[in-house]
Parts: C-alpha cells; structure tokens; sequence
C-alpha cells in the first residue's frame, strides 16, 4: 500500500511541473489551431541566457528569473513573426473560400508554418549551445532539498517540499487562467477569436493583436515553467529544449489541445504513468511510457477522438 | 408605431457606396459598385450567385479591403476603417452561413456581439430583450451555439448582431438554407425590426419574400448593379421576372 501511494505522490509532483509546461503549449495551440514545435527550443534559448548571466554576472535568483520569462516572450515574438504572424487565416488574403471555415483545416499555410517552427527550433537550439557549449551548465538552485515526512496511518509517506510547491503553483496558475479564460472580457475574446475569426473580427474584436497577446503570454509561460523546473535541478543540459516538447506536448494532448484545465489533468496523468513505470521497469521505462502514451493516444481509436487529443478551441 | 417618421428622416441617405471595387487577387469580384440605402427603410439586393454580393457585405463590415471606391457612412468615410471601428460606428452585419462562434454558449454569442460595448448594464438589459424578442435562444441560454438548428443559428446570428445596437443592419442571404416556416419566421423578424426604425440592407435571393419587406430593390450582376427600382418595377421588369423570380422555382440552388 506504501510504496503506491508514494508513487501517486511523486507521479503527481512532477505532473505539476508536466502541466505547468504544457500550459504555454495548450494555450497557444488554442488560440491559432497550430502546433509550435519552437516551444521547447525557446524555453531552453531563453534558459542559457539567464544560465550565461548567471554565471558570468552573478546576478540574484530573481533577476534571472526575470531574464527567463522576459527572454522567453520576445523570443517568442520573433517565433510569431517569422512563422505564424504571416501563415494567418486573414480573410483579405484567403480569398471567399476561407471565410466560410470555422477554423482553417489542414491547409497549405498550416504545413509552412509547422515547417518553418521546425527550422527556427533548431536555429534557437544551435544558438543556445554556441552560447554555452558545455553539457551541463549550472542553473540558479532554488531547491530546498527539505523532506516532509507525512504519517499517513500506513506509514510514512516522503514529500519534497520544493516539489509540492512547484506542483501547486502549477495548478493555481492553470485553475486561475481557466477561470479568467472561462469569465472575464478578455478571456471571451481569446476563445472567441479562436473559435471563429472572421466572426471575431465582425464583433469588433481586434483579432491579430490578441493572437500576439496569447502568443506572448504562452511563450511567458514557457520561461516561467523552464525557470520553475531547471531552479529545482540547478543545471540545464541541451536536451532541455526537446524535453520541454516533448512533455508538455503529451500533457497538453492528453488534457486535449486548447484546453486550459485539461493540461493539469494531462500533467498529473502523465506523471504518475511515468512514476509507476520508473518502479517497474527503471529509469528507461520512464522515457519508454512517455513515448508509449503518445503512441496510444495517436493509434488507438479513442471514441470521441478528436475531443481526447484536440479541445474543440481555446478552453478555460 | 408605423413608420411615423418624417418623411424628410425616412429620405435621408443613410449608406452611399460608390465606384467600389474589392478582388481576389486576380479575380475581380466588385467592378465598380454604386447603390445607396436610405435610413428607415429596407433595401434588398438581389443577384445571382458569383455576383459579388458577398463580398460586397464583407467589403461593407470591413472584412475585405477594397481596391477602390468609397463607402459613406451617415456622411462618414468608412473605407480604409477596422471592422471594429464600422461596428462602433453603428453598422453591423449578419454574415452568410451565420458564422456564430460554435465552440460558445448562446449567451456568450450575445456577450461577444457587445464586444465594443462597455455599459454592463445596458448589455444585461439586452441580452434580456433579445430572449424577448427570439424565446428559443433562451431556452438554449447555455447551449453551444454549433448545436443549435440552423435557423436557431440564424436567429443567433441576427441577436447578436443587434447586440452592438446598430442603426444600420446588413444582413446576407439570411434565409439561405432554412426550411420555409423558419424563413418565414426570419422575415417577420425584419419586418419587426424595420418598424422599430432600424434600417436594413439585406442580401437575399429569395425574392418572393423579399418582395414582401423591402422598399427598395438593386440587382447585381457579375460585380455591377445592373438594376435599380422600387418593389412595384422590379415586379414590372421582364428580364429580372425571368432571370430571378421564374428561375428561383425551376432550379434549386446548389449548395455553396
């Protein structure tokens, strides 16, 4: 009974930090029905810069904080710009054809803009590595390597309190930006103008610019989840970048794509899964789940198959 | 209240579009558009299809940019304007195939309709009026508005147009689609909303019904209005019997 419950407890520890990585992801998937496959390369760019300032300026854990998420957005703008700012579905250019899609198949801009993702991912990754070439590169540690012992009737049950902290930080910005998704003025726009924008537009509402809003605040996301999980491990290596993806890409489908809340569900389903094959089958039965639930999640004939992977549009 | 206006306020020029051209990159859809809409009443234009008339409403929301031409507003030069500022200004369109936000409930429909509106209350107050005047959209109040029936959409669609208080509503083929007591139902509501004062210009190849409500007729052919004439001259007019009131029973229309 022990050993499980510690498992679903550790499972559920790095499902915060899965979902927090997602979120970014899910967030900007919603909003322009296309997949960023630069995510992860940005977070880890934005990563070394605040690692090169930190080593060589010595400057306090915040400021590199700072430097992470403000890397990270205009990074991320420059992602925007160069593949998905023209690879809009701007009506004035798309002809009468687009106008009547709710939202743009699987349409000649869409595979330029997955492509040119692609190339910028490995431009960002080489860029970071010229900057800091070595392997591991030390990273603000903000870990507390402080252990709460819970007595839990069965026995005791260990909790790093770092870890806990990161995993409800985790959920509270998720639940909250669902909520203000869900609720406020704002977050009515962002849905609707995923949802249908030549509709939006017809509202009044000033689409492209609150396209760049979620963009920008998705790739802030980015460098706050990348400053949240490389601040426990205190190092980042190059393979942070496609680690980023990876996991937060397979929170994100498994939550369904768009959908704000559902990366948290996706994060702590991810993590435990992960937990549970790390007991069973060691180190490499981690990675192996990971890739095996993105294989099942994209072969398996789910019923409601495109509510598993994709969220109808921008959920809170 | 029946049109109890002055007849000086029912004669003022509302919209006056002139020489407007919008293309698709190489086709031109509008050679060179020229029609006006007087406030206070309904003027209809009629076409067939691949006339321009959609783009024309698109053109008008400010959806499409055209090449040339202008479109005047209450006097004011709407050319060149963000869809956001036409809709500020008092214009709002009812596009074809509705395009409510399918992913939204009914009343956030209505909510984003009032997008550039900031008086909370005056908002509330509507959405309430709108559930007056279309009973089933308050039945489906949180409903996804993909789930609703068609002309359910339609009617969605017309609310939440009138949600930005329009003084002026376009509406684009509003009937396309719908069984026929529904299309019955949506012509009520444009005669309903005509005797209230506001003014329509309605895209419609129904021209049976549209004879019913409309004060004043445009046809357009291939991107120019090739007719202009009240309700009793377009009935007159052979060639427009022929093409368009005859050819509507014989064919049916394929779908876009």
């Amino acid at each position: 009974m022990m050993p499980v419950l510690q498992l679903v407890m550790d499972g559920l520890m790095d499902g915060g930090a899965y979902a927090l990585i997602g979120l970014g992801l899910s967030l900007t998937f919603g909003q322009l029905r296309r997949l960023n496959l630069a995510y992860g390369a940005t977070a880890m760019l934005a990563s070394y810069l605040g690692a090169a300032i930190y080593a060589t300026q010595r400057v306090p854990v915040w400021l590199v904080a700072v430097t992470v998420i403000a890397a990270a957005t205009l990074i991320g703008w420059y992602v925007e710009w160069m593949c998905f700012a023209r690879s809009g579905q701007e009506p004035d250019h798309g002809g009468a054809s687009a106008i009547g899609a709710p939202i743009a198949g699987a349409d000649g801009r869409e595979v330029v803009a997955l492509a040119s993702s692609f190339a910028i991912w490995m431009q960002l990754e080489q860029l970071a590595v010229n900057l800091l070439p070595r392997h591991l590169n030390a990273f603000p540690s903000l870990a507390a390597q402080q252990d709460w012992l819970i007595d839990s009737g069965f026995g005791e049950l260990m909790v790093r309190t770092d870890r806990l902290l990161l995993a409800l930080l985790a959920a509270a910005l998720i639940l909250g930006l669902g909520a203000w998704l869900e609720r406020s003025r704002t977050g009515l726009s962002w849905r609707a103008s995923a949802d249908h924008r030549v509709a939006a537009h017809l509202v009044g509402m000033p689409v492209a610019r609150l396209q760049t809003a979620a963009f920008a605040a998705g790739c802030a996301l980015s460098g706050l989840a990348a400053f949240a999980v490389l601040s426990l491990d205190g190092q980042v290596t190059p393979m942070f970048g496609m680690w980023v993806l990876l996991k937060g890409l397979v929170a994100a489908m498994l939550g369904g794509l768009g959908s704000v809340r559902g990366v948290l569900w996706g994060g702590l389903l991810l993590g435990v899964i992960e937990a549970f094959a790390q007991a069973l089958l060691g180190a490499q039965g981690r990675e192996f789940a990971t890739y095996a639930l993105l294989f099942l999640i994209l072969v398996v004939p789910w019923k409601p198959r495109e509510s598993l992977v994709l969220s109808a549009g921008l959920r809170g | 209240m029946r049109l109890s206006g002055p007849l000086i306020w029912a004669q003022t020029i509302m919209l006056e579009i002139s020489d407007l051209a919008t293309s698709y990159g190489k086709i031109e859809a509008l050679r060179g558009v020229t029609l006006s809409a007087r406030s206070g009443t309904v003027t209809c234009l009629l076409g067939p299809n691949g006339a321009g008339k959609s783009t024309l409403m698109l053109t008008l929301a400010g959806i499409l940019k055209p090449l040339r031409g202008s479109v005047k507003f209450e006097g004011e030069e709407l050319v060149g304007c963000e869809p956001a500022k036409i809709v500020e200004r008092g214009m709002a369109l009812v596009p074809e195939n509705r395009l409510v936000f399918p992913g939204l409930t009914v009343r956030e429909n209505l909510l984003a309709g009032a997008y550039r509106r900031r008086d909370m209350a005056g908002i509330r107050s509507d959405i309430d009026a709108m559930f007056g005047r279309f009973p089933r959209l308050k039945e489906r109040v949180e409903q996804l508005a993909g789930t609703l029936s068609g002309g359910e959409q339609q009617m969605l669609a017309v609310a939440r147009a009138l949600m930005s208080r329009p003084r002026l509503l376009l509406m684009d083929e509003p009937s396309v689609g719908l069984a026929p007591l529904v299309v019955a139902e949506i012509f009520s509501i444009i005669e309903q909303l005509h005797r209230e004062g506001v003014s329509l210009f309605v895209v419609e190849q129904n021209a049976h019904m549209a004879l019913k409500v409309a004060q004043h007729f445009y046809l357009m052919e291939q991107g120019r209005v090739s007719f202009s004439g009240s309700p009793g001259e377009l009935a007159d007019d052979t060639v427009i019997q022929r093409a368009y009131l005859g050819q509507q029973r014989a064919e049916p229309r394929l779908p876009a």
